[in-house]
């Protein structure tokens, strides 16, 4: 994996790509409505009912088969909260309602990670940066050698169990992500600056932590070990889901890296060529996509951050099409081929070089 | 009227104050609650229980729809215990949503002050969004959403021994409340009445009108028909009210009616005080060309600065010495978005040019084509 190969595309197809990027996108905005509040409502109440229903299994149920349905229920409630729900309305997909239990910049959900904090995270550093290195934080996560281009440490020999422990905990990778602790060691960041950012995270670990762990375990009685260890299963499924997930949207085989010097005049073109080379996309069938926020369709979530998710099926045609016709690279497979990319990559680079880079 | 205004609000504005300073839900806006169980969780679960249900704002259930011209209607409501009552003359926000956006549009009420049931009368406008909607889809037995009542337009405590309601087309409403205080409290006055519209069949609570005109002694009544009788004009209002400089006015109507009387009020020096009520969205300030020079205040911190040119509000805010939260700078992340309250627009990178007030817009995508209000 290396730096992406500067595009064969003249200045004047970047500028046409781009009108006709535009012209998809506004298909789809200016006709937003009824039909996208609904679904996102929906999703709202499927994701309560599911945690009541979870919840209630795990306290009032009997035997082995009622805690392992509660702990699925509680789990899916948590994806589409984190996912379909939290994610994408935090993206400000559903500002334009008006309707302040979906704006963006108010949201909180029901993971490890400040909604702030993620909003700065993803929304400005990622989304901005995308697939940058030294920009996007979001590549290798500060812990994942990836790339040749990132230079190779000891520490990387752990690398497989590292990308365990981060799969396993992923809510508090995300959580801790806008900590940047790098900068902080390195003195970039003031103390006072990181210690706030602590306290952030931390406050918000409390409050999962005191919620799942702790009020609705002590809720239960003398059942609370089965709640405990069923909201612990729960968070565990949601970890390796929404791991999994994110992934497959930028590690995968063929997913093109920049450097910084080769973005510095990016149009709006090379911003969108950039975001759908550092993207790809996973096949399956409608829950598949609900239960992913629609991030199987990474590539148009890229390109459209702040479009209902639920539309990336009907555009990713006519985005494939304009790949096509531009001969860009349109990178989509199952979970399975995808995911096996990212883990081939994982080890790959836990290797040091081969030769030292010149 | 005073006594029975007092005691009706003051009770009433107690009991919201006390709802929503409750226990409750102050302790659902925690955030360590709020993390457990949301308070927009809580709202929805009490709406499915029982649509007027709730907390934390006032719904009403639309009792009765009756068609008081060919193009008006008026909604007679049954507010939810957090109502907490108006004074006559008072206005509220009525929210709606239309296609999966929300709207908002301000009313004036025409029932009398503390009634239980209250009542807004809507014209419907030919390109309106809201009153085509609440004329064509609002039922009997919908619910809706509404504000506490607003608005400074009300008789006073000690009511001036001579006055005049002034009002033009659907500008009857707030009047016709305040008329129905004057008879229910017995004022022992001289009150005159003067309303313009264009002919008997646009006159709105015309059999209220009349009956009004028969049980109410102290009030006369003038009907200015402006098909019949011509326009109406400032000086035909002094032919109707002689002794117009002895009495306190409260007048309601279109901008244009009501600038045009505003202007000879002035122009003639008449002693009498004017108030007035503008029941028109807020007027939408034309664009102008890119580069005029315009304000951009930030109506929370009260600063405001003068700009020209087509810079993002976020570059030119920065220049101006401001530090408006941001993030990309590109129009990605919506970390810089906030309410516009007022003025108008260009999205940069749609080109789209908009002037709706109280609309969310990010600084780093848009340039201000007038002068413009955010609430930062």
């Amino acid at each position: 994996m290396s730096f992406a190969k500067p595009t064969t595309l003249s200045r004047e197809q970047v500028a046409e790509f781009e009108r006709e990027v535009n012209t998809i996108r506004d298909g789809v905005m200016n006709n937003l409505g009824q039909a996208d509040v609904d679904h996102i409502r929906g999703m709202v109440r499927i994701s309560r009912a599911s945690e009541i229903g979870g919840r209630a299994l795990l306290h009032f149920g009997l035997g082995p088969l009622s805690w392992l349905a509660g702990v699925l229920a509680l789990a899916s409630a948590k994806i589409l909260d984190n996912m379909e729900i939290g994610h994408n309305v935090m993206h400000g997909q559903y500002d334009w309602t008006g309707d302040p239990a979906l704006n963006s910049q108010t949201f909180e959900w029901d993971i490890a990670c400040d909604g702030e904090q993620w909003r700065h995270s993803h929304n400005v550093i990622h989304h901005t940066y995308t697939n940058i290195l030294g920009k996007d934080r979001d590549l290798g996560y500060s812990l994942l050698r990836m790339t040749d281009e990132q230079k190779w440490k000891p520490r990387h020999w752990f690398q497989p169990l590292a990308n365990l422990m981060l799969a396993m905990g992923f809510q508090y990778g995300v959580g801790s992500h806008d900590l940047e602790i790098g900068r902080y060691k390195h003195g970039v960041m003031p103390k006072a600056e990181f210690k706030a950012r602590l306290d952030r995270f931390l406050t918000k670990v409390g409050k999962v932590w005191f919620k799942d762990y702790l009020l609705f375990p002590a809720l239960a009685l003398w059942s609370a070990p089965r709640v405990l260890a069923g909201n612990f299963c729960a968070n565990l499924i949601r970890n390796l889901w929404t791991y999994l997930i994110i992934f497959c949207g930028h590690f995968t085989e063929g997913v093109a890296i920049y450097c910084e010097e080769d973005t510095r005049d990016e149009t709006r073109g090379d911003w969108y060529i950039r975001q759908l080379s550092g993207s790809s996309n996973l096949t399956g069938g409608r829950l598949f996509h609900t239960m992913s926020g629609h991030l199987s369709h990474q590539i148009e979530h890229h390109l459209f951050p702040d479009m209902p998710a639920h539309r990336y099926p009907e555009v990713a045609p006519q985005i494939q099409a304009l790949c096509r016709k531009y001969g860009l690279f349109y990178n989509t497979g199952s979970l399975f081929r995808q995911y096996l990319t990212v883990m081939k990559r994982i080890l790959t680079y836990t290797l040091p070089p081969k030769r030292l880079p010149v | 009227m005073q006594s029975s205004h007092a005691s009706v609000s003051h009770t009433a504005v107690h009991r919201f104050a006390h709802a929503m300073n409750s226990p409750l839900v102050k302790a659902l806006r925690h955030p360590w609650v709020e993390s457990i169980v949301r308070l927009s969780a809580v709202e929805d679960a009490l709406k499915c229980l029982h649509p007027l249900l709730s907390l934390t704002s006032v719904r009403a259930r639309v009792v009765g729809i009756l068609d008081e011209t060919a193009t008006t209607k008026t909604f007679v409501l049954q507010p939810n215990a957090l109502w907490a009552g108006a004074h006559a003359g008072q206005f509220v926000r009525v929210q709606l949503e239309i296609n999966g956006r929300r709207v908002e549009r301000s009313y004036s009420l025409s029932s009398r002050s503390g009634a239980r049931r209250i009542a807004f009368t809507v014209k419907r406008q030919d390109y309106g969004l809201v009153s085509q909607h609440l004329h064509r889809t609002v039922c009997v037995g919908d619910v809706l959403t509404i504000s506490q009542a607003l608005g400074e337009f009300v008789l006073p405590d000690a009511l001036p021994a001579k006055l005049l309601l002034l009002s033009a087309g659907s500008g009857i409403t707030p009047v016709m409340s305040m008329l129905r205080d004057l008879q229910s409290c017995n004022y022992r006055g001289d009150a005159v009445f003067l309303h313009v519209c264009r002919s008997s069949d646009d006159l709105i609570f015309a059999a209220q009108l009349q009956a009004l005109a028969t049980e109410f002694s102290c009030m006369r009544l003038v009907l200015h028909y402006d098909a019949s009788a011509g326009l109406f004009s400032p000086q035909l209002l002094a032919q109707h009210v002689p002794d117009l400089s002895e009495r306190d006015t409260w007048m309601c109507g279109p901008a244009g009616f009501m600038d045009a009387i505003s202007m000879y009020w002035d122009a003639q020096y008449l002693g009498a005080a004017l108030f007035s009520e503008r029941f028109v969205a807020t007027p939408i300030l034309p664009s102008t060309a890119p580069g005029t020079a315009v304000a951009v205040s930030f109506a929370n911190s009260g600063f405001t600065f003068t700009t020209r040119g087509t810079d993002p509000l976020l570059v030119q805010a920065e220049r101006a010495g401001l530090t408006p939260k941001h993030g990309c700078r590109i129009g990605i992340c919506r970390s810089c978005q906030c309410v516009k309250t007022s003025g108008t627009v260009e999205n940069l990178q749609t080109g789209e040019v908009s002037s709706a007030p109280n609309e969310l817009i990010r600084l780093c995508i848009s340039t201000a084509r007038s002068d413009v209000a955010l609430a930062l």
